[in-house]
């Protein structure tokens, strides 16, 4: 600004007419000048897996505005804050624009570098690593964020070319459960029904779900049908429970009893569908058995709520026409999760709930891509659900990629929480994170930092930086996000939505697809395992022969398609509606699912159960929605909610910065939030915050079957935060 | 304003018209229900918000929305959603607040706009407000209950909520209504007679009585809410803007009104003294403009003197001033041996402190505003009036010492200046003190026993780290500065007596808690509200 434009702004001659001026837009009217577009493109939301239709506007190529697609069936031109600020992610402060790589080793700073050089020392440090210690000693860490076409990739590279089945996706601190109760209950992961079904339902329960906060544009599909009852079974009186005809405060981790609980009351009055039972499952009689223990008395005992109640959620249940259950985090960040999916999905089997319009036990996922990664990718099953033990489907496979069959493997390789305990105990030495930032995401701080730390080579591949994590890179690969980019997401409801590319990527980066691409070249596998491929295009075309004649079937759409008609779903609307599922005999199992105390009970010492979660305005560990001033400027820092009975007891006041210590760690200078939200006993706190990092406390400890972490629940003390807790 | 949307609406009979449009422009048909009014308006109606609470789910997408579509920095929120809270686990209750402008019927940003950069829509009554009218002097932000006009000093002007009248102009709902998933805000009609007469709908938890501006926005509140549900915001007080610029202003013109009248009365005006105080007046008034956003249109502020106070404020100090150097070039005339100068001295004092009392009042009445609480007081006028007295007296005792120390030197240039020491009345200046004293008392105790949460709010903040310390400083200068007036310490006691003032003025303005709607519990400091 030049002096004279200083004067002009000081006298006020100048007040900024131009930047602040209005015009119209063509498509979307009336309008601050600086948003108005020269074209739009339709794309997918990169945040949650609601995945919201979008128009992005551009003005000579620069992201001006975001709507919410008019004719996107999702979301009919609807977008939460996140939605409507997306456009300034990719101008965002803080992106990561070359590689970077600590040349002196551990200790020295990182320096930016080459692309080939850094790609180079990629490919030679693993190799060494690998030649030294064998091929798994290789762990990738990638991400919900990435394209279908992009996990499908990278499933290939680092499977049949790195050679290392220690792949997993940060989805397993997410939605591992949903999918491991899926598969038990169904036989195969894939949520059965649609958002259609929260409109069609009349009885509506969402298990541990806060949709307003965490999915809030799935909420408008509630309370449209007149006489629908929405029950939410919630510890925590949440956004949703508030929206809620009936809220079930229940105690933490005692929603199985309640399913339990459910179920005797629609075996003992009869509310079942019998035929449904007879025709469709099996196990029957051993649950009848084993509910027995669950009568109302004792779940009233278990979950804190009369016993009244129970009777009148199971009679709404059992006599609804048709019944949705919903469920996210608060089932699936548990140790009990995967067997908690399967008590939902029990209900639904027992109603015959399922298959049809309205009746669906439903995995309301987390990341914009969460399913097409567990669809396509080699983390929890092979490409196409298919599965590591069966032979047919690793010969099917084989045949498909023009493979020898041996180079497929027969067993999952290790999951993210073991991927890291064997960083630590010196199994894994090479670590690989896409797109996922765990020095925040990740439980128990303590333990992954010594698993960095002891890993002897760390790339960390984002679209920011600094992370968090990439304080511990020996090497960093900036790459493309949303909006940089051209390929595929699908959503909870199982619809493939296309995302396309508006923008491109800042300074050096590159997309995660041509990341894999030059290294495939490196390793001398490109031609091998990706003939020909050139764009994300080629993989698409190549995953949809692979995932032809599959239960998540990709091949009947092109993307012009999938982009015309606002995405599609595979299988159809609902899966199911024959009641036929792809278990050996085509019967769903019921399983019989005790519940057990959670893994870390409060003491005198640790008074305390430390709830985590998330706020509507933040999306993840906010490596995002950090950088975008809108959205940090209304929440800009983390917060305890506690009861005032409990406030009262240790004597603290509203905003007090307070310390919430656990047996591993203690996390500083939290502002306390004296609210009725949260039971006596109990505080929450939301997990996005570096600053103020939830994950400093939390429990490593995870889910026998899916490897979940149980960040719900753990054991913690709080105080003020003295000048002597703020170290640093 | 011209409104294509009713001309049309009006000349055909096209039921449809308003919503024809919002396929294209943003939320599909199939998601609109009357979101905006489909029939054009009749006489005495006007638009207005409504908002739902039931249906509220606290996204805050309204929020983003309206930035974006006005192009404003995430510090300048012209809508924004508050929480209320209410309820004993599990039985607790939290409901959402979403407020724009209320578009009220009886706007006290419009009466008390100096430059007339507000109107209330003739045909719609939507409250607009021109920012190339706009001079930035925040009266408006002061008055306005809700805290609506936010000044953004990055354009040096105010700027709020227009309904988005440009999109209602093309037949499109606002921003807010358009991004709301729960529909739970629209755009209704109604009639100003009717709504006048019964505004309790208007009613809300977190908000301030309706009654003060008459805002127009219905609130449909879950039931009973009104007994249980409380702001969340209410322990997170942050102290105001000190208006540095403000402080000085006012501290100086009351200085020189105060010294003019005592001179006056006792006699003591001479072209020393008087030529001082207009030096010290022409500094104090351009040092306000900087207060102003746009300081080069300070002169517009004297446009409204029918309507506003802070107009009549620039008016009589402006006539104070010319008064004041009609005064001093009458004295430097005099002593210059200009015939029949000497005698417009005294009616030219006399003047500019009839001016000067009047422009203090005036000044003092800019601040007896309901929006914000400790400053609607008695005690604001009472705090002015005697500030004036208590530097005054100070001021022309220093100016006095200093005219006698001038004399000598002018003398051996040529110049004779008549001047006669005058006696100050010791006891008067301690009075004042202790009246000084008294007032910053008697409203301190009364702000602390207040029902009005603004007012305690106030004291609490003067009672805390950050002001304490001031107020008892502020308290012991003004004791000290009549004090040392008595020894006599002309000076000492001035500087004194400044510091009181200074120090006071600036807790009056740190210290004030306007009325605003209930905010969230987690918010940004430096933000909105």
């Amino acid at each position: 600004m030049s002096v004279f434009h200083k004067l002009a702004r000081m006298l006020g001659f100048d007040i900024a007419r131009t930047k602040y001026a209005y015009a119209r837009d063509p498509e979307f009217g009336y309008i601050s000048e600086s948003r108005v577009a020269d074209t739009w493109t339709k794309t997918t939301c990169g945040y949650c897996s609601v995945g919201c239709g979008m128009l992005i506007g551009t003005r000579d190529g620069k992201a001006v505005a975001a709507r919410g697609n008019p004719d996107h069936p999702v979301n009919l031109g609807k977008l939460c804050p996140k939605g409507l600020s997306e456009h300034h992610v990719v101008g965002a402060p803080g992106r990561a624009t070359t590689p970077m790589l600590r040349r002196g080793g551990r200790g020295t700073p990182l320096e930016p570098v080459s692309w080939d050089e850094a790609l180079d020392t990629m490919v030679s440090r693993i190799g060494s690593l690998q030649e030294q210690y064998g091929r798994e000693t290789l762990g990738v860490i990638g991400t919900g964020q990435l394209l279908t076409e992009e996990f499908y990739t990278l499933g290939k590279l680092v499977q049949l070319g790195f050679g290392t089945s220690n792949l997993d996706g940060n989805t397993t601190l997410c939605m591992a459960s949903a999918v491991s109760g899926y598969k038990m209950s169904f036989g195969s992961d894939g949520p059965p029904g649609a958002y259609d079904d929260l409109e069609a339902a009349d009885v509506v329960l969402l298990v541990g779900s806060n949709i307003a906060d965490n999915h809030p544009i799935l909420c408008n599909r509630l309370r449209r049908t007149p006489g629908q009852v929405l029950i939410v079974a919630d510890p925590r009186v949440t956004k949703t429970a508030m929206m809620a005809d009936i809220h079930l405060p229940v105690k933490p981790r005692s929603d199985i009893a309640l399913l339990n609980g459910i179920a005797y009351i629609l075996l003992r009055e009869d509310l079942v569908n019998r035929k449904y039972i007879v025709e469709h499952t099996e196990g029957y009689e051993a649950f009848a058995e084993f509910v027995a223990e669950y009568t109302p008395e004792r779940t009233s005992e278990l979950t804190g709520l009369s016993v009244e109640t129970i009777y009148r959620v199971a009679r709404l249940y059992g006599r609804a026409k048709a019944a949705f259950i919903g469920w996210t985090m608060g089932v699936n960040h548990s140790t009990q999760g995967s067997v908690t999916v399967t008590a939902i999905n029990n209900l639904a089997l027992l109603t015959g709930n399922i298959g049809r319009s309205g009746a669906s036990p439903f995995s309301i996922t987390g990341q914009c891509n969460a399913m097409g990664t567990r669809e396509s990718g080699f983390a929890s099953s092979l490409p196409g659900y298919r599965k590591f033990d069966n032979a047919g489907d690793r010969a099917d496979l084989a045949a498909l990629w023009n493979i020898d069959e041996a180079r497929i493997p027969s067993a999952r390789g290790l999951a993210y929480p073991d991927i890291i305990e064997a960083a630590v105990t010196g199994k894994v030495k090479a670590l690989w994170f896409i797109a996922t930032n765990p020095a925040v995401s990740f439980p128990n701080y303590a333990l992954l930092q010594q698993a960095l730390t002891t890993a002897e080579f760390v790339v960390v591949q984002d679209g920011f930086f600094p992370t968090p994590t990439s304080d511990f890179a020996d090497l960093v690969l900036p790459a493309a996000i949303w909006g940089e980019k051209e390929g595929t997401y699908t959503n909870s409801e199982r619809r493939i939505s296309k995302v396309n590319r508006f923008s491109t990527p800042p300074g050096e980066a590159r997309s995660d697809f041509d990341i894999c691409m030059a290294l495939a070249d490196r390793l001398g596998v490109r031609d091998e395992l990706f003939p020909c491929w050139q764009t994300t295009h080629d993989s698409w075309l190549e995953w949809q022969r692979v995932s032809a004649g599959r239960l998540c079937d990709y091949s009947p759409f092109t993307w012009q398609q999938i982009e015309d008609q606002g995405g599609m779903q595979w299988g159809g609307k609902r899966l199911y509606a024959d009641g036929v599922f792809p278990r050996e005999n085509g019967r769903a199992l019921l399983h019989c699912v005790p519940c057990l105390p959670f893994t870390e009970q409060p003491n005198a010492d640790f008074d305390l159960i430390l709830n985590t979660g998330r706020t509507v305005e933040h999306w993840h560990t906010r490596t995002k929605t950090g950088a975008i001033p809108i959205l940090n400027a209304m929440v800009p820092n983390a917060w305890l909610e506690m009861n005032p009975v409990d406030a009262e007891r240790l004597k603290l006041k509203p905003h007090d910065r307070v310390t919430v210590r656990s047996r591993r760690n203690a996390v500083d200078g939290v502002e306390l939030r004296i609210t009725g939200i949260v039971a006596p006993g109990q505080v929450f706190m939301p997990f996005h915050f570096s600053e103020a990092n939830s994950n400093l406390v939390t429990l490593g400890d995870f889910d026998p079957i899916s490897r979940e972490p149980n960040f719900k629940q753990c054991a913690v003390r709080v105080n003020r935060t003295t000048t002597q807790d703020l170290r640093v | 304003m011209a409104l294509p949307l009713y001309d049309r609406a009006i000349e055909t009979d096209d039921q449809d018209l308003v919503r024809l449009t919002l396929i294209q422009g943003g939320a599909s048909a199939q998601l609109v229900e009357a979101l905006i009014p489909s029939r054009p308006l009749e006489d005495g109606e006007q638009y207005r918000f409504h908002f739902d609470m039931t249906k509220c789910i606290g996204c805050r997408s309204c929020e983003v929305a309206c930035n974006e579509q006005n192009g404003n920095p995430a510090d300048i929120q012209w809508r924004r959603v508050g929480e209320l809270e209410g309820g004993v686990y599990p039985d607790t209750q939290r409901s959402y607040l979403s407020m724009g402008c209320n578009h009220c019927i009886s706007a006290d940003c419009v009466k008390g706009c100096p430059v007339d950069a507000y109107t209330k829509d003739p045909v719609t009554g939507i409250v607009l407000h021109s920012a190339d009218a706009c001079i930035g002097c925040q009266y408006c932000v002061w008055n306005c209950p809700y805290s609506v006009p936010q000044f953004n000093p990055e354009r040096g002007v105010v700027g709020k909520c227009d309904m988005c009248r440009g999109r209602l102009e093309d037949g499109l709902e606002p921003a807010c209504v358009n991004a709301c998933p729960e529909d739970a805000i629209q755009i209704e009609i109604v009639n100003k007679i009717e709504w006048r007469a019964d505004y309790a709908l208007a009613e809300s938890p977190g908000m301030p009585p309706a009654g003060h501006t008459i805002s127009t926005t219905r609130i449909t509140l879950p039931e009973n809410s009104q007994s249980w549900l409380e702001r969340v915001d209410t322990g997170n007080i942050r102290p105001e803007h000190g208006h540095p610029s403000l402080v000085a202003m006012t501290t100086m013109v009351q200085a020189s009104v105060g010294t003019l009248a005592v001179l006056l009365l006792k006699g003591g005006l001479d072209v020393v003294t008087i030529t001082l105080l207009a030096l010290i007046t022409a500094i104090a008034l351009n040092v306000s403009v900087f207060h102003l956003g746009r300081p080069a249109y300070a002169w517009r502020a004297l446009k409204m003197w029918r309507r506003s106070w802070l107009s009549r404020e620039v008016l009589l100090f402006g006539l104070f001033f010319l008064a004041v150097s009609g005064c001093t070039a009458a004295a430097w005339s005099a002593l210059f041996g200009v015939t029949h100068a000497a005698v417009l001295v005294i009616p030219t004092a006399a003047a500019a402190v009839i001016f000067g009392l009047l422009g203090t009042i005036a000044s003092a009445y800019i601040y007896l505003v309901p929006a914000r609480p400790s400053w609607n007081m008695l005690h604001t006028p009472a705090d002015f009036v005697l500030s004036c007295g208590m530097i005054g007296l100070a001021l022309a005792a220093a100016l006095e010492q200093l005219a006698g120390w001038l004399v000598g030197p002018m003398t051996r240039l040529g110049m004779h200046v008549q001047h006669t020491p005058i006696q100050l009345p010791v006891p008067v200046a301690l009075a004042f003190s202790m009246l000084w004293i008294a007032n910053v008392a008697w409203k301190t105790l009364r702000m602390r026993n207040s029902k009005l949460f603004e007012l305690r709010a106030s004291y609490n903040l003067l009672r805390g780290q950050g002001m304490k310390p001031f107020l008892a400083l502020s308290v012991a200068a003004a004791l000290a500065g009549a004090m040392l007036l008595a020894i006599p310490l002309p000076v000492a006691a001035l500087l004194s007596t400044v510091l009181a003032v200074a120090l006071g003025r600036h807790l009056f303005f740190v210290s004030v808690v306007p009325l605003n709607m209930g905010l969230t519990y987690v918010r940004s400091h430096g933000g909105p509200g």
